[in-house]
């Protein structure tokens, strides 16, 4: 009983390190790769050099790390941690300062049902590499998702600020908006693989089409990808879906927000990102998966095997996994950097009446082909 | 989304590339996207890749940044920069301006603060008694250098990095005004102080 | 009366009028430098000259007699060439000293030459040098003769107007200068006007010398406070850029033309009291000398009238306005039944120009208003009874406070009023109100706000509205002429008079009831 517990309690660790870690790093990435994309130096500044004469050798050594600006999150933490703890003038304190909370909060729960890895043995236990083993997993995860909006609403409406209420009511609407398209994506590989329990979908995407083609989502379900991609990534609220921030000009939700508070939006927000990368890869690029990689080692279509150990093959697991979810990260951070924010109408009209449509045909589109391949 | 493309021949932003309505592939948008997400890609592998190659000291003359690395590097300054303001001096050190105010009635910031008093020879008959520009106030538009009758202020000490830690110390008193010299042309430089052309 | 067209256009005037004033009557304006409505005619600048038809050569209009049939043409071709030929010969040995000179922005050569002249110097010799620059010749005037153009505008004051001759031409031809008669100091009482009538930054007033450009200045309407004549000024603030003259708001008093009052002229001692208006100001309310509020030393002042009942007085200085006095009036002698006087004005000096020897400017306004005087009033007020007494002005009230529960006192500046006060509050003077004056000719004329209020003064017709909020007695005036109003309709002098029927140069007494004459 208390061994199931630990397990658990474990798992949760290494899935918040894994989170928290990469989100973390997402505030250098985001400065560090914009620059390098912008033909700029970006942070190059932030850091010290010791002046004691018994540390002065280590200078040597700090120098790169100021050089790639390695130290500016820490400049940022230090500053948002040392800022003022402030609340808006007839705002409403408790839930002001209690709203960054819950979006955190329903950020991190999301990752609880994502697998990041196969069936582990030891000492003759079975350990689901996922920390809360649901059949209903992604629909938790929608669920929460959809939860988070109460920490948008509340900000904008304790700030005593019709910006930041504005803001929350563009927030609110543009994720209501697209959770529609996404819930409706996802049905299509629901439809495929037969289950709505992450761990089965990632298992299901392990067969190989045509003997060679692994089954991942993206093969069966292309548009579906695509969809799905950009619906979540507007649920993520980062440019160009940005409409309900807009940092530089149109002031959002967290307009009243400074110091660890503002931190903690800021945070949730690449939170959210490594989710979106998450869950893109566990439900259209295999999860866990690695290509022609089995229980008991590679098996090539051509016919050759290479025998691999039960550690190492969930070890390969967990690091295509991460892989796959860094890459993904990248590529969120590259749209980011590439594409101008949408008009709000644009918004609206693409979420309405082009993706949903298309997103329904999907469906139907699906269906028809299951059926047929059944018929046949 | 909307088709936001101009009907042909409709009015375009002076010197924007005319175009026709978006192609089919430009509307689904996702195209146009993969093809801007390229362009990002490539400019950040070109990028990375320089940076790599100059951290084991190689393709030098190949910029990965394009920016110029303020205090270390600096930039070429114009020779006609309108710069730091100064008094001219006559020959015998005191300034050559009459305190006329016309330098402090142009000023569009309404930075400049003359206070005048009598000169003591009747050939010169007034002068300044205080001068002050208030440089956080100036936008530098060089109109007091423009209308001095006397020519007495100018432009050209070639001094652009102007920095104080407070208000008040932004603004330029008549020593520090007559104190500036006319200086040549600040030349770019590289990290380690060398010249560069650029 | 001769008939004759200017430009086209027909105009009878008296017999003698000349060209000049013919013209001014079509508000047709012709250039001139030596000519000036109130001094003799000179004829010696020749700017003003214009085509008269049928006559051999250029006549100079401001000594041309108008004649029947005259045909006049004052912008002709012909008149502007030889415009701009007097003006290049005015300017030949004329100095480019704009950039020092303080009659830069009102000077009469610089309007010309923009607007007839703007042709490049001919001149390839020096210039004539003059032997005074910069040369002090009175104690607050400055003389440049580089700059004079010898209009002898200010040789024919001292002549003319105030008859004391100190200044003249001396040498010949182009070396000719202003000069000093020997032993002579240009001190008399109105030497100040020299600087007003030299149309040139020859002769410039030493107190105004490079204090600011003339183009900082806005110019308000106002009466000048030095004596009962009651001379219209133009008080010109500095209003953008304090950092002039210390601070100063006022920077200069000019006269202004009436030709009622002061004809073009004022006096020097009139023309520096704009110094009185920021020097030594009372800005803060006191009450039994601590500082106070405004609102709590009305508050003091309310309770110890309405303790007192009618056992109340109010002593109104003669530089207060008919508004205050009017309000006094009606809210001491009126509403609260006690007793109201105003004190009597300082004497000085008089002479047969201007100056009169009452030192107010509104003694007969509070002849008409308040009617009684308190000569001295410390026996006035025991005469009375008066038990709490408020005082609005400056005065020598030296045992007062030994007389009466409360005495409160409205004033500008510290000073022996403000000595014997339990409560003093700071009210305005005629630079921070609108308001009137009544000259000692019965002419009732207008000041007007210049600045507001310095400090925490307040203007003094608000301060009795105040005290009469505090009394019971609310006057509902939203501004100084809602009391003018109510003073002409109460007040038989006054009756038909109003703010604005009194204009820019006010109207006399009584006139108001009567058909106002055929304005010229
Ligand atoms: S450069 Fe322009 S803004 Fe600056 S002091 Fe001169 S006139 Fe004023
Ligand atoms: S315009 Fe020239 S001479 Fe006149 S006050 Fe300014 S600096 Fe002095
Ligand atoms: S008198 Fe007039 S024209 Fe002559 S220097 Fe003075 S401002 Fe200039
Ligand atoms: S000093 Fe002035 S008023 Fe007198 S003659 Fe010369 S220009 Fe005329
Ligand atoms: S104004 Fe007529 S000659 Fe001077």
């Amino acid at each position: 009983m208390w061994i199931d517990v630990a397990i658990k309690v474990g798992l949760a660790m290494v899935m918040m390190l894994i989170v928290i870690n990469i989100a973390g790093i997402h505030s250098w990435v985001e400065r560090k790769q914009s620059a390098v994309i912008q033909d700029r130096w970006g942070a190059n500044r932030a850091g010290f050099t010791f002046r004691a004469p018994l540390l002065r050798w280590l200078n040597p050594v700090m120098r790169p790390i100021i050089y790639l600006g390695l130290l500016q999150p820490l400049a940022d933490l230090m500053k948002l941690v040392a800022k003022e703890n402030w609340s808006p003038v007839g705002g409403m304190k408790w839930l002001h300062a209690s709203a960054p909370f819950f979006y955190l909060l329903f950020a991190f729960v999301g990752f609880s049902a994502i697998p990041f890895g196969d069936t582990l043995h030891v000492a003759g236990r079975d350990i689901s590499l996922q920390v809360a083993h649901l059949n209903v997993g992604f629909v938790f995860i929608f669920a929460m998702a959809g939860l988070g909006v109460y920490g948008i609403v509340l900000s904008g409406v304790s700030s005593n600020n019709n910006y930041a209420f504005l803001g929350a009511v563009r927030a609110a609407s543009q994720m209501i908006s697209y959770e529609v398209t996404l819930g409706a994506t996802v049905i299509g590989i629901v439809m495929v693989y037969g289950s709505l329990d992450l761990q089965e979908i990632v298992r299901g995407q392990g067969a190989l089409l045509w003997g060679w083609l692994p089954k991942w989502g993206v093969f069966v379900q292309p548009l579906g990808c695509i969809l799905f991609f950009t619906a979540a990534l507007a649920e993520t609220k980062r440019i160009p879906f940005d409409l309900p921030e807009g940092e530089s000009e149109i002031i959002g939700y967290f307009t009243e927000y400074s110091g660890t508070k503002f931190g903690m939006f800021m945070l949730a927000d690449f939170v959210e990102t490594v989710m979106v990368a998450a869950l893109t890869t566990t439900l259209f690029f295999g999860g866990w998966q690695f290509p022609y990689l089995h229980a008991s080692g590679f098996v090539f279509p051509w016919g050759a095997q290479v025998a691999v150990g039960h550690y190492g093959v969930v070890a390969i697991q967990v690091i295509s996994f991460l892989i796959k979810v860094v890459l993904f990260c990248w590529l969120l951070m590259t749209i980011r950097w590439t594409l101008p924010r949408f008009r709000y109408d644009q918004l609206m009209d693409l979420g309405w009446k082009r993706m949903l449509p298309v997103s329904l045909a999907n469906i139907a589109v699906t269906g028809l082909v299951i059926l047929l391949i059944e018929a046949l | 989304m909307e088709n936001v493309a101009r009907k042909p021949g409709t009015v375009t932003p002076a010197g924007a590339p005319k175009r026709g309505p978006l192609s089919f592939w430009e509307r689904i948008y996702v195209v146009e996207a993969a093809r801007g997400v390229w362009i990002t890609t490539v400019h950040f592998c070109r990028n990375m890749w320089r940076h790599t190659l100059h951290l084991v000291g190689l393709a030098k003359d190949k910029q990965a940044a394009v920016t110029v690395q303020y205090p270390e590097e600096l930039r070429y300054v114009p020779p006609r920069s309108r710069t730091r303001h100064r008094i001219v001096r006559r020959e015998d050190g005191s300034p050559r301006c009459v305190g006329c105010m016309m330098c402090e009635t142009i000023c569009p910031a309404r930075c400049i603060y003359i206070v005048a008093e009598e000169d003591p020879d009747p050939n010169i008959e007034k002068r300044p008694k205080r001068f002050d520009i208030d440089l956080g106030m100036c936008v530098f538009c060089g109109f007091c250098v423009e209308a001095c009758p006397e020519d007495a202020i100018r432009m050209d000490t070639q001094m652009v990095d102007l920095a104080a830690y407070s208000r008040n110390g932004m603004i330029l008193t008549l020593d520090q005004l007559l104190a500036g010299e006319p200086a040549a042309p600040r030349e770019a430089t590289n990290a380690l102080g060398e010249r560069v052309h650029g | 009366m001769p008939k004759l067209t200017i430009d086209g256009r027909e105009v009878e005037v008296e017999q003698g009028t000349t060209l000049i004033e013919a013209a001014r009557r079509l508000d047709i304006h012709i250039p001139h430098y030596c000519y000036h409505r109130g001094l003799s005619i000179a004829g010696n600048c020749r700017m003003c000259l214009v085509e008269v038809e049928g006559a051999p050569k250029m006549m100079i209009a401001c000594h041309t007699q108008a004649a029947d049939g005259m045909v006049v043409h004052t912008d002709n071709d012909k008149c502007r060439e030889f415009r701009a030929s007097i003006l290049e010969f005015i300017l030949v040995n004329h100095p480019l000293d704009c950039p020092v000179c303080d009659q830069a922005g009102e000077c009469k050569l610089q309007d010309y030459y923009m607007e007839h002249g703007a042709a490049g110097s001919r001149l390839d010799e020096d210039k004539v040098k003059k032997r005074a620059k910069a040369k002090q010749i009175g104690p607050n005037i400055m003389l440049d003769t580089e700059r004079c153009i010898l209009c002898s505008r200010c040789v024919r004051f001292t002549d003319e107007i105030t008859h004391t001759h100190e200044l003249g031409i001396t040498e010949r031809a182009d070396h000719s200068e202003i000069t000093l008669a020997d032993g002579a100091w240009l001190d008399n009482r109105y030497a100040g006007c020299v600087v007003d009538i030299c149309p040139v930054g020859a002769l410039t007033d030493r107190d105004f010398r490079f204090k600011c450009r003339v183009w900082y200045l806005t110019a308000v309407d106002s009466i000048c406070t030095g004596c009962g004549r009651g001379c219209n000024i133009a008080i010109h603030v500095n209003r953008d850029r304090p950092h002039k003259a210390g601070g100063a708001r006022v920077m200069r008093y000019k006269p202004r033309e009436n030709p009622e009052v002061n004809q073009w002229w004022m006096c020097d001692e009139g023309r520096y009291t704009y110094k009185q208006i920021d020097h030594d100001r009372l800005t803060e309310a006191t009450v039994e000398g601590r500082t106070a509020t405004v609102e709590e030393a009305l508050d003091a002042t309310g309770a110890a009238l309405r303790k007192a009942g009618d056992a109340v007085g109010v002593l109104v200085a003669t530089t207060a306005t008919n508004e205050e006095l009017y309000l006094a009036r009606a809210l001491f002698a009126g509403a609260l039944g006690g007793h109201a006087a105003y004190l009597a004005p300082p004497q000085g000096e008089a002479d047969d120009l201007l100056i009169l020897a009452d030192k107010a400017p509104n003694t007969r306004g509070a002849q008409e208003i308040l009617g009684e005087q308190a000569a001295d009033p410390v026996a006035w007020v025991k005469e009375k009874g008066v038990k709490a007494v408020v005082v609005v002005g400056e005065a020598e009230l030296t045992g007062l406070k030994a007389e009466v529960d409360h005495v409160a006192v409205i004033a500008t500046h510290p000073g022996k009023a403000t000595e014997q006060a339990h409560v003093v509050l700071p009210g305005s003077v005629h630079a921070e109100a609108e308001g009137s004056f009544t000259n000692l000719a019965g002419r009732v004329q207008r000041i007007r706000v210049a600045v507001p209020p310095i400090g925490g003064a307040v203007e003094t017709w608000r301060l009795l509205m105040e005290l009469g909020d505090r009394l019971g007695h609310p006057f509902d005036f939203a501004f100084e002429d809602d009391i003018f109003a109510a003073l002409a309709d109460q007040l038989a002098p006054f009756a038909g008079l109003s703010h604005e029927s009194l204009g820019r140069r006010g109207a006399p007494l009584g006139s108001g009831t009567t058909q106002p004459a055929e304005v010229a």
